[in-house]
């Protein structure tokens, strides 16, 4: 054999080699591609093609799996790069601002919010720290309106530590701001309520001194009149009398009208009945006593869909309507009833009964449509409203399990909309029994109990001509004398005391003296406390409410001895 | 890609891959660990994409990827495959 056989036996054996280890390789599928050498084109295997697909398809998948999960979120996801311009903004985000997300693309972020919320967000940019506060700020919508939003800002940083942008996610809060602000109206009212109700119990002692004693005056002066003629001759005097004494009795009774309207905030709805009741008869008897207000103002119209009773409280409901229906007309002129309207209309929504009132009148302005049902916010004049209407309306309405909401419209009037539960049960308490007026008199004995001296001394005036009185500022003495053997025909006894109650006077004499503890009745002012409330709900006591009118008392005590005397 | 430009680098190789297909992925990563295990610094590795470069594997003779070729010191050999044999591919490589 020659060196140059030789040499190519080598290489020969080296080829062969060669071509066995390739043949092995694609065997075991450890080739990816080979050369078409005719074309010089690669040309992939199947295996590495489909891991290739396969790769791509994992790419593509867990792409589409980032994509679902930030379009899906309910938050906004906006990436910013470090000059602020958007990079990447999800669905979500440009929904909340009313643009399209490509649209936001390439344009600054910060030209989508006001100044201060420019600086808010620059000043969150700059920190470094990896953990931040979500910042709360406003975007400015393509409407021009404020979006509120909270603001949870990351630095993003590349492999070598670089600054590369921000990722932020965005919550829209104007719900949540709503809520909060719906929260803060509904403490507000809550504390305006309890303060109402202290400062109305307060009033009501000294206002009811004032009112019985005004009336003890006008009678007295009656009297005077009709048996003295001495007297007569202070004619004119007594005349000029006259006149300021029926104006401080009138600015009393306006008094104890409001102290009554504030009492509502203080009042428990279940110590009212209540029962299935005709929204329409409720409605058409606030117009009879509206009218007055309305004819000249407007024509009234009338649309009502049949619809179920409601469960509720009509003298409650009749307020309501009643001071919506005033409302509707005093937003609208006098004098020109053929231009406006206000409309009425019941009809069923879901399990609720809906009840609009609705006027052409000039509407309510933006800026304070959040605070009509505030307590003490009016527009009207000093004297002519005190800003409790629409307040105790929500509250009685509120208090119904119903809605009281209002839509107003500047230049083409408010509706004011009222949403009711419908009955579910009859009626659970019967109308009380009609209560007998009789004036036949006998004179008794009265014991009467108060801590308020004003008020035992207006009670013994009213009384004292028709019967024996016996006044006493503490239950404690009252107690000593049925427990000397005293006895009354009836017992005026204040409900809440220092000391000793009304309620313990009650239950000591019911050991005592039961016969005495029979003859009480309780005087009451102001709010009930819960124990009060069930005490006289479990005994079955009557009471009398603060403040009352002299004839009124001395009625209710003629009544009373008679009833007495027929049941004994 | 060379690697090592060392002057004085003895082991010379080239690396005909397909993108990054996974055998020529695995190749590699198996010829890397290999050299620098037992060349140190003293080798160049030049990785070429035949998808890329398909009339230079030719001109090399190379038909298949991935292949390795040995450069230098002369004979020129070849290893076909993923290269995953680090026991035969270093006998390849030390071979004379």
């Amino acid at each position: 054999m020659s060196g140059d056989d030789a040499a190519g036996v080598r290489a020969l054996t080296l080829r062969l080699a060669e071509a066995e280890a390739t043949i092995q390789a694609l065997l075991s599928d450890q080739i990816d591609a080979v050369v078409d050498p005719r074309t010089s084109t690669p040309v992939l295997l199947s295996n590495a093609q489909a891991a290739l697909r396969e790769s791509e398809k994992g790419l593509r998948k867990s792409e589409e799996q980032y994509r679902q999960i930030v379009e899906a979120t309910s938050d906004g996801i906006v990436k910013i790069d470090p000059a602020g311009q958007v990079v990447f903004a999800n669905r979500r985000f440009a929904q909340m601002l009313g643009y399209q997300a490509s649209e936001l693309v390439g344009s600054s972020l910060f030209s989508l919010m006001g100044e201060v919320a420019e600086g808010a967000l620059r000043r969150s940019t700059q920190t470094r720290s990896s953990v931040k506060d979500a910042v709360d700020l406003e975007f400015r919508h393509r409407t021009g309106r404020e979006v509120a939003v909270s603001v949870a800002e990351t630095l993003l940083l590349n492999e070598a530590g670089e600054d590369v942008g921000h990722l932020l996610v965005v919550r829209d809060v104007t719900e949540r701001k709503k809520l909060q602000s719906q929260l803060m109206v509904s403490d507000r009212m809550a504390s305006v309520g309890t303060l109402a109700s202290g400062v109305a119990h307060e009033i009501n002692n000294p206002l009811a001194a004032i009112i019985a004693n005004l009336d003890y005056i006008s009678e007295q002066r009656g009297r005077l009149l009709a048996a003295d003629p001495a007297v007569r001759d202070f004619d004119s005097l007594l005349a000029e009398i006259a006149e300021p004494l029926e104006d401080s009795a009138e600015a009393a009774r306006r008094i104890r009208l409001i102290v009554r309207d504030l009492k509502v905030f203080a009042r428990s709805p279940e110590e009212e009945p209540r029962g299935p009741i005709s929204v329409v008869k409720v409605l058409d008897s606030a117009v009879r006593m509206a009218w007055n207000e309305l004819r000249h103002r407007a024509r009234l119209v009338k649309d009502y869909q049949p619809v179920p009773a409601v469960d509720v409280n009509e003298a409650r409901l009749v307020q309501v309507f009643l001071n919506l229906l005033v409302n509707s007309a005093q937003a609208l002129p006098e004098g020109s009833a053929e231009q406006n309207e206000v409309c009425i209309s019941t009809r069923v929504a879901g399990d609720r009964v809906v009840v609009e009132v609705r006027d052409t009148g000039g509407g309510i302005h933006p800026s304070i449509l959040g605070r009509i049902f505030d307590p003490f916010f009016t527009t009207k004049a000093v004297g002519v409203g005190t800003g409790l209407g629409l307040a105790i309306c929500q509250r009685l309405v509120t208090d119904m399990g119903g809605e009281l909401s209002v839509r107003s419209e500047l230049g083409s009037g408010s509706t004011f909309r009222i949403a009711l539960p419908v009955a579910s049960r009859l009626s659970s308490r019967a109308p009380s029994a009609p209560q007998q007026l009789l004036a036949v008199t006998r004179r008794a004995k009265v014991l009467v109990i108060d801590d308020e001296q004003l008020m035992l001394n207006a009670v013994q005036r009213i009384l004292a001509n028709e019967h024996d009185v016996v006044v006493t500022l503490a239950a404690r003495d009252a107690l000593a004398m049925c427990a000397r053997g005293q006895t009354f025909d009836l017992i005026l006894c204040d409900l809440m005391m220092p000391d000793m109650t009304g309620m313990d006077l009650y239950l000591e004499l019911v050991r005592i003296a039961p016969v005495l503890a029979e003859h009480m009745v309780f005087l009451t002012g102001g709010a009930f406390t819960p124990k009060a409330r069930d005490f006289l709900a479990a005994t079955l006591v009557e009471h009398i409410e603060k403040p009352f009118e002299a004839g009124n008392l001395r009625a209710f005590v003629q009544r009373y001895l008679r009833t007495q005397k027929g049941s004994s | 890609m060379a690697k090592n430009g060392d002057q004085k680098a003895q082991l010379v190789l080239r690396l005909y891959v397909a993108g990054n297909a996974p055998n020529s992925m695995r190749a590699i990563s198996n010829a890397q660990i290999v050299c620098d295990a037992h060349f140190a610094s003293h080798y160049d590795l030049e990785i070429v994409d035949l998808l890329e470069h398909p009339q230079r594997a030719l001109n090399d003779g190379v038909i298949v990827t991935p292949t390795l070729i040995r450069l230098l010191p002369l004979p020129v050999q070849k290893v076909v495959g993923s290269l995953s044999d680090a026991e035969r591919l270093l006998l390849v490589l030390a071979s004379s």
